[in-house]
């Protein structure tokens, strides 16, 4: 059983970068993966209400072409944050997605993101976030309020009954630093994702916050996410949890 | 057989590495069904005279020659690589692995050029990496760029007699290595480590390009966990003769290895 947190689906009206939805279930059987927790998020500094609400008409559009497969995480822009408590609303009150996507319009620890996580601890759904340390400058700049283990930390001081998830470990930032940043934050969640696929990683993650706090993801790297669980020195029951377990039990507590 | 195109020894000095020494990288062979792997110094990429490191490389792996394949690392730019060069074919190297950005030079300049041709004459092979680590997580004195894609399709224009494998890259299914016609009858091979099976699928694009006989399976072991590269040849919609030749026929080919 492979429940990826992490995953994105195409759409007809923001297409995201990747291949169509028929392609990803393909896939998704070969390397075994059950479900897919997806999200269509917009990389852009301000996305308007009427843009988020497209993204998430897309994911709500592949969650019916796939019902037994695909799962919808809400995208939100928290800075229209009346728009955004509606929208969580719609789409997961009403529409049945599992939880919350928040890319890096806004650092974590800002305020402006605190009515969306409050919603969230009401509806009871996890919160993932896009997050990353990226030491390259380049990628900084083009990232100037992506959020990383310390900005969860400091969410999490303040909401630790939030069901916080950290982003693809594996997306390309210093890894040791995300990791390192929440190990005294026992809420926080942390997702294996990404094209990352380093040796040492996922067993400094386990030894440093256990593998009870980590999540399989693949962030369209299908082979490299289900590659890295499979080979790194775990034992069968910490694969478990980090390949579905662990992601059951936040699904089961909406 | 598997053969392991892209793997390494030493230490990287801005992160432990495990495995890294011949025992270990044959206790990962072996937890992984790999056979024999090719196989460079990390300290050649570093010290101002790497020919040391090369000689480390050929001490490390002496107990272990039947599975350990030695690429020697060298400098084009460094006093008399001609004489090392000579040399590591003395200590039995089997093909040269270069660092172009970490050591400053352009494969395509003078230097590098003859240094490949002579390489190029004893039948070896010259891999390079496009990358040794992602550099959206490099270390703060780490300085090293991406190799860029228009290196490679250069200095196989100047030299397409030569078997070039390159490592670590990505974006060949668009690249001219499948659009030029003359470029795609060069020797060269490219490593599957950054390649795709699924999603944006550029193994089967590049085996749909360029036939089966230029993807070799090579993993980045000790920087990288195996499992995911075999995973791609594993789930790879292609037939068995075209995985066997990825998983080591090629290399095996490339370089005159006995099953």
């Amino acid at each position: 059983m492979k429940i990826d947190c992490h995953m994105h689906v195409q759409g007809n009206r923001s297409p995201w970068r990747m291949s169509d939805n028929d392609k990803i279930i393909e896939a998704a059987d070969k390397l075994g993966i059950d479900k897919m927790c997806c999200s269509i998020p917009l990389t852009t500094p301000a996305p308007t209400p009427d843009e988020v609400r497209d993204c998430n008409d897309d994911v709500l559009d592949a969650m019916k072409q796939y019902p037994d497969r695909i799962l919808g995480y809400c995208f939100l822009n928290p800075g229209y944050y009346r728009e955004a408590i509606g929208e969580m609303k719609r789409c997961i009150g009403g529409e049945g997605m599992i939880g919350v996507k928040l890319y890096h319009q806004y650092f974590y620890s800002e305020p402006a993101v605190y009515p969306v996580v409050e919603q969230a601890i009401e509806l009871n759904v996890p919160i993932l976030g896009h997050a990353g340390h990226p030491t390259d400058a380049e990628t900084r700049a083009s990232q100037p309020r992506i959020s990383d283990g310390v900005h969860f930390a400091q969410l999490a001081e303040k909401y630790p009954e939030a069901i916080l998830i950290q982003a693809h470990i594996g997306g390309g930032g210093d890894w040791e630093w995300s990791i390192k940043a929440l190990r005294r934050s026992p809420s926080v969640y942390l997702d294996t994702s990404g094209s990352v696929v380093d040796e040492g990683m996922i067993e400094l993650a386990v030894r440093e916050l256990g593998a009870e706090r980590l999540l399989f993801g693949t962030d369209m790297t299908m082979e490299g996410g289900v590659g890295k669980i499979l080979g790194a020195n775990l034992t069968e029951e910490q694969r478990e949890r980090i390949f579905h377990k662990n992601m059951s039990e936040i699904l089961e507590r909406r | 057989m598997t053969v392991d195109v892209n793997a390494y020894l030493g230490h990287w000095p801005f992160r432990p590495l495990h495995y890294n020494t011949a025992d270990g990288l044959i206790t990962l062979m072996d937890r992984n069904g790999i056979d024999r792997a090719v196989v460079s110094s990390i300290h050649g990429i570093f010290y101002k005279n790497s020919q040391t490191a090369n000689e480390e490389l050929i001490a490390e792996i002496a107990p272990h020659r039947d599975r350990l394949i030695p690429f020697a690392t060298l400098n084009p730019m460094y006093v008399d690589w001609e004489e090392d060069l000579k040399r590591c074919r003395d200590l039995g190297m089997r093909g040269l692995r270069l660092f172009p950005v970490y050591h400053n030079y352009t494969l395509t300049d003078e230097e590098s050029l003859h240094l490949i041709r002579q390489a190029t004459e004893w039948g070896w092979s010259i891999a390079v990496p496009m990358r040794v680590v992602d550099i959206r997580q490099r270390h703060w004195m780490d300085v090293a760029e991406q190799v860029p894609m228009s290196d490679f399709e250069a200095v196989v224009r100047k030299c397409p007699e030569t078997p070039f494998v390159f490592l670590n890259g990505i974006g060949f299914e668009n690249s001219s290595f499948v659009k030029d016609e003359s470029l795609k009858q060069a020797r060269f091979m490219i490593g599957i480590s950054r390649l795709t099976s699924v999603l944006t699928e550029s193994i089967p694009k590049l085996l749909d390009a360029l036939g089966p006989s230029k993807l070799v399976f090579g993993s980045g072991i000790p920087f990288k966990i195996p499992k995911p590269a075999l995973l791609k040849i594993e789930i790879l919609d292609a037939d068995r003769e075209v995985k066997e030749r990825i998983y080591g026929g090629n290399a095996a080919e490339l370089l005159g290895l006995q099953s």
